[in-house]
């Protein structure tokens, strides 16, 4: 499979899982609209991924335990 | 006789404490231009005036009594209708469905201001839900598109819509906006004014609608960039109830000695740029050589705004969850607000984990630039305010580049927007100034430097009849 088949795959898998979940409220001009809108979160979805990083980079802003009675930072 | 309209706050709060001018007198100017004109640029969603007039009389009281409190006291502003306001005042996010929305207090910023003195006028326009759900056209809010004072054919900019057109327009000395990814830069750029985003948790949020947790900021704006700096003063600091807000204390400096800037321009961050934006840029890239010196740099060639923009679509679904499942959506004013929210489902949950992994990334190679640089300058958008029948892309979708606005919020950088000069049509071009976290006071000394040497800021677009 080339890469932009792999991406349209993507597009479809994650089109038939919006629709499914919401077909029902869209029409067929909405639905066009959804799919472009999905071609492009796959499209930055796939640049993200191709990132390379390390183990320890970690999210930010990392999780902080919280308790109500320690002092703001 | 002094006219109040259009002249900047230091000079403005210096005849409220000698008691040339009356709050209240201030009020009524300002409220009568909210109610006359506001509606001529679709700008206000409600004139305050019962609690305008309340704030002003204590301000006016107080003043008298030898009780000033600083250079916010007795000064109308306007806030974004996302900041809540209580006494049955609505806040409604912009967005038909939240139109009736009441909340039983203030916001921390409003009542920071309202601690300061300052005198609530007006809550002001916005994009429905701060853009989140995906608008592209400027007729996205309820009470209609607004647009820019410097033409009627053209828009706004967004999502700190009214807060943009009030200012420019002379319908409040200063407004409070917000950004996610720019919210605040946008309309001050369209509109020919002065906006401030401050660092990532310089300003609580509290009591503001969330669009997303981790890149919503709250900011000025206002006519100069020294406006912006007394305003921040007052908003600025630590609050329990948001706990991303920093105990850094903040204090607007003003002392313009001697300084020289190293100023860093971007690789990347002139692409796509109009010529009208960019003709006006290399005239301020000479105004910037007066005050310091100017070279290119580069950030690593990594998929920024691919990485922030997972983060907003991400966050933004969750934030209006509930609103979106339940069909809530196709009550909103742009259609396709009715059916974009819907595809954020295909963001999968470690994309989304990846995408702040690289934010983590480019905070710390953004910081590493300022060592080399004290502000990074850039055009101010890429073009001109758009006309207002104009669909057009932004940064919640596609792959539009816009490496300041991705690196600024995605690293949670303040930034200010001066204007610069006239583009296409006769509208307002403007210069972007960013600079490291938590160093407001380099990009406002930046932006006074600029606008002791021009008078940009000092043209108003022609509001009267």
């Amino acid at each position: 499979m080339t890469d932009g088949e792999a991406a349209n795959a993507e597009v479809e898998a994650l089109f038939a899982l919006v629709t499914a979940r919401y077909g029902a409220r869209l029409d067929a001009q909405q639905r066009e609209g959804v799919r472009k809108a999905i071609e492009g979160i796959v499209e930055q979805a796939r640049a993200v991924r191709a990132v390379r990083l390390g183990n320890a980079d970690e999210p930010t802003p990392a999780f902080r335990a919280y308790r109500a009675d320690e002092p703001a930072r | 006789m002094i006219d109040p309209v259009f002249m900047p706050l230091r000079e403005l709060a210096g005849h409220v404490r000698a008691r040339r001018v009356s709050p209240v007198d201030l009020a009524e100017t300002f409220l009568a231009r909210l109610e006359k004109l506001g509606p001529r640029y679709n700008a206000v969603v409600t004139v305050t005036r019962e609690r305008a007039l309340a704030e002003a009389r204590r301000a006016e009281e107080e003043i008298a009594a030898g009780r000033y409190r600083g250079p916010l006291h007795g000064i109308p502003y306007g806030a974004k209708d996302l900041l809540a306001t209580g006494g049955g005042i609505p806040t409604s996010w912009g967005a038909a469905p939240f139109r009736a929305q009441q909340f039983a207090g203030d916001a921390t910023v409003v009542r920071r201001l309202e601690a300061a003195g300052a005198v609530l006028c007006a809550k002001l326009a916005m994009i429905e839900l701060a853009g989140g759900m995906g608008y592209r056209q400027p007729n996205a809010s309820f009470t209609g598109p607004v647009t820019t004072p410097w033409s009627r054919a053209a828009w706004s900019g967004g999502s700190s819509s009214g807060s943009g057109a009030a200012v420019s327009a002379g319908l409040v000395p200063f407004a409070i906006g917000s950004e996610t990814w720019g919210s605040i830069l946008s309309p001050s750029s369209n509109c020919g004014i002065t906006g401030l985003r401050p660092t990532y948790g310089r300003v609580s949020r509290h009591g503001a609608m969330a669009l997303c947790w981790t890149l919503d900021k709250l900011g000025p704006m206002g006519l100069t960039a020294d406006d912006c700096g007394l305003v921040l003063e007052v908003i600025a600091g630590v609050d329990p109830a948001d706990p991303t807000t920093s105990a850094r204390a903040y204090r607007y400096t003003s002392d313009d000695g001697p300084r020289r800037f190293r100023f860093g321009v971007l690789a990347g961050a002139l692409d796509g740029v109009s010529e009208d934006m960019l003709a006006a840029y290399r005239r301020s890239l000479d105004v910037l050589r007066e005050v310091g010196t100017v070279e290119d740099t580069a950030l690593p060639d990594l998929p920024w705004e691919a990485a922030i923009r997972t983060i907003l679509q991400a966050e933004a679904a969750s934030a209006f969850d509930d609103f979106i499942e339940s069909g809530g959506i196709a009550g909103l004013t742009a259609p396709e607000d009715h059916f974009l929210p819907y595809s954020r489902d295909a963001v999968l949950a470690k994309d989304y984990v990846k995408a702040t992994r690289i934010r983590g990334v480019m905070a710390r190679e953004a910081d590493r630039l300022f060592e080399r640089f004290d502000v990074l300058v850039a055009p101010g958008r890429l073009t001109v305010a758009n006309p207002l029948g104009q669909e057009f892309r932004g940064g919640m979708r596609g792959t539009a580049r816009d490496i300041m606005g991705a690196v600024g919020n995605g690293a949670g950088l303040p930034g200010l927007i001066v204007p610069n000069g006239f583009g296409e049509r006769g509208l307002p071009t403007s210069l972007q100034l960013m600079s490291r976290a938590w160093e407001e006071n380099t990009v406002l000394a930046a932006g006074r430097a600029i606008q002791a040497r021009t008078d940009w800021h000092t043209k108003h677009p022609p509001v009267e009849p």
